[in-house]
């Protein structure tokens, strides 16, 4: 008996230390919808409150409704979230099938060499992507952006997508072959329909990068029309930086994809995450 | 456009096999698989390998302005080398970066481990936790360094008021424009990015340990200390090595948020590599230089990266 009450002493310990700790890990994400909210001078008082005072949705309102610049980077971030994310798609399916399932010579050293280029630094693609593609003329354009960020999605969503191929069961296939269907055949219609999470969880996530990626847009687009919202956040930190709350509610914007996915789409990610980064 | 690879019909392409030679098809079997990896083979051959050869080659010429619109680049040998080495700043980068990462991945990985050993237990919740902390993970990293910036304000910032009303400062830090505590602001952020990442791979490794091995302890009159000593520290070792190693490349790379919170400042104080090598190369463009950075900080990581293959090589032998 006092061993069972020692026990669920221990679990009611250990639950609100876990809380504690979650709760201190989501703070900063708190933060800054709460700082959104405030007014100038309850955002600067000497005392931070916990929850605002008095709503304020200024900043919202001047910096989406009035200022129509913010619906630029919007759009320019989602038509370069959903290129990377087709793009991506498209060039991983075939090429992870292929390394799960069909028979090719030296499939280990393409699987280590997917390994090994993303760990290549960002800046090292940055520099010479942007003179390859100033010599085509291809600056300030949104395709050359989603394909510099494809070359980091792309093997990243090949390794995460393989184990997706391997846990079909081989009889399909086999059944689909002496039917008289192609390996193309095969593939399009038997196999994508039935990894389906795997390409959602890859379509989420790199829709994620996409809208996120930083450093492929600074070094590639020059012209504001063109700037996604990554870019135009950090505009507002050069041009306005005392101007804290239009920085924050353009903040809470930028992160409201990831909030939603992390709302509606959880078990997609978390589980993607960690097969993607331990793939042997 | 480059939409349309995998979207072939498959009508067309199964109807004219099915009537091939028996042969020919069978050399479309052996063959075939080839096709699938053409697509992606071809995008990372003129997308990525091309680049990197490139930038390779780069270092080793003067390109700048001038030598790019004339089309004349000149081979100038390890000079890029010799400019970037004599260079005190890039001395103070490749310092920085270092020291940078090894903060990060000291308490990443320690706050991530001991998380991970909580989150290993079945409490009420604790999927709602272990969902909750990646977060941070996915969060556009311009947002986790803004909204980083504005914690760690010295005025404002909520973080100097909680030190202060908890009685261990006096008087508010600066933190991102005082040159001596700048490093330690950016590196708080990058921690934060990088607990769930660490927690949730070392996680998946905790699971990964049998639970009878714990049972068998506990017959044996082990201790709660003891078994963590005995059983969990020995059989997390790869699962360690695996996660420094990815952390290592991680942090190295790390440019969004540094850019972000300080741009390499206060008096280069915050500038790691990536930021030295991008100031080179888009701010004075010496894109030949900028190059050399590159090509250093990739050396780098690949000694890391034979060093984690010899430990993993070693350990797997044991």
């Amino acid at each position: 008996m006092a061993i069972v009450v020692r026990r669920s002493w221990r679990i009611a310990l250990l639950t609100v230390l876990g809380v504690l700790c979650t709760l201190l890990l989501i703070f900063p994400l708190y933060w800054v919808v709460i700082s959104s909210l405030k007014n100038t001078t309850e955002l600067f008082s000497s005392t931070p409150t916990l929850f605002p005072l008095q709503i304020d949705w200024t900043p919202y309102i001047a910096n989406f409704v009035q200022n129509q610049d913010m619906e630029h980077y919007i759009g320019n971030s989602l038509q370069i979230a959903v290129g990377t994310m087709l793009l991506t798609l498209v060039l991983a399916a075939p090429v992870s099938y292929a390394l799960a399932r069909l028979p090719i010579k030296g499939k280990n050293g393409y699987l280590l060499a997917l390994l090994v280029v993303q760990m290549f630094p960002s800046i090292m693609l940055a520099l010479p992507l942007f003179v390859m593609f100033s010599q085509l003329g291809f600056i300030n354009s949104l395709p050359a952006v989603v394909l510099a960020i494809t070359t980091r999605t792309l093997p990243f969503a090949a390794l995460i997508l393989r184990p997706f191929f391997l846990s079909l069961p081989r009889e399909l296939e086999d059944a689909a072959a002496i039917d008289g269907c192609t390996q193309w055949g095969t593939f399009y219609r038997i196999i994508l329909p039935l990894a389906r999470p795997g390409l959602i969880t890859v379509a989420v996530l790199t829709f994620l990068m996409g809208w996120s990626d930083f450093l492929f847009p600074l070094s590639l687009i020059s012209d504001d029309a063109k700037r996604p919202l990554t870019l135009g956040l950090y505009k507002f930190i050069g041009e306005y930086g005392t101007r804290w709350n239009d920085l924050m509610a353009v903040s809470v914007v930028s992160a409201l994809p990831v909030i939603l996915v992390f709302i509606f789409a959880q078990k997609y990610i978390t589980s993607g995450l960690v097969a993607g980064a331990v793939k042997e | 456009m480059l939409l349309s690879t995998t979207a072939i019909p498959p009508t067309e392409v199964s109807k004219p096999s099915t009537a091939l030679h028996p042969k020919r098809r069978r050399l479309g079997r052996t063959l075939g698989p080839y096709l699938f990896l053409l697509p992606a083979t071809l995008f990372l051959a003129v997308f990525l390998l091309y680049p990197i050869c490139t930038m390779l080659l780069f270092s080793f010429e003067q390109v700048n302005i001038g030598t790019l619109l004339t089309g004349n680049i000149p081979f100038v040998g390890f000079d890029n080398y010799r400019t970037i080495l004599s260079d005190a700043t890039f001395r103070s980068s490749l310092g920085v970066s270092l020291l940078f990462t090894l903060a990060c991945l000291v308490f990443q990985f320690c706050i991530g481990f001991l998380l991970a050993l909580l989150f290993n237990r079945p409490l009420p919740l604790v999927g709602v936790m272990r969902g909750s902390v990646m977060i941070a993970w996915m969060l556009p990293i311009v947002v986790s360094g803004t909204i980083f910036k504005w914690m760690l304000q010295s005025d404002a910032g909520i973080i100097n008021y909680a030190l202060q009303s908890i009685g261990l400062i006096h008087s508010p830090i600066q933190w991102l424009s005082d040159p001596k505590v700048a490093l330690w602001g950016v590196i708080i952020a990058n921690i934060w990015i990088g607990i769930p990442f660490n927690m949730s791979l070392l996680l998946a490794g905790l699971q990964g340990i049998s639970a009878a091995l714990y049972e068998a302890a506990v017959v044996d009159g082990a201790n709660g200390i003891n078994r963590f000593f005995r059983i969990t520290l020995p059989l997390m070792r790869s699962t360690s090595l695996t996660v420094l190693m990815l952390g290592f490349i991680y942090t190295l790379n790390v440019f969004d948020l540094i850019y972000v919170m300080t741009g390499g400042g206060p008096v280069n104080a915050t500038e790691v590599m990536p930021l030295y090598a991008y100031r080179i190369a888009f701010g004075e463009f010496d894109l030949g230089s900028g190059s050399a950075v590159a090509t250093l900080m990739f050396l780098l990581l690949l000694v890391v990266s034979a060093l984690y293959l010899f430990l993993i090589r070693r350990e797997e032998a044991s």
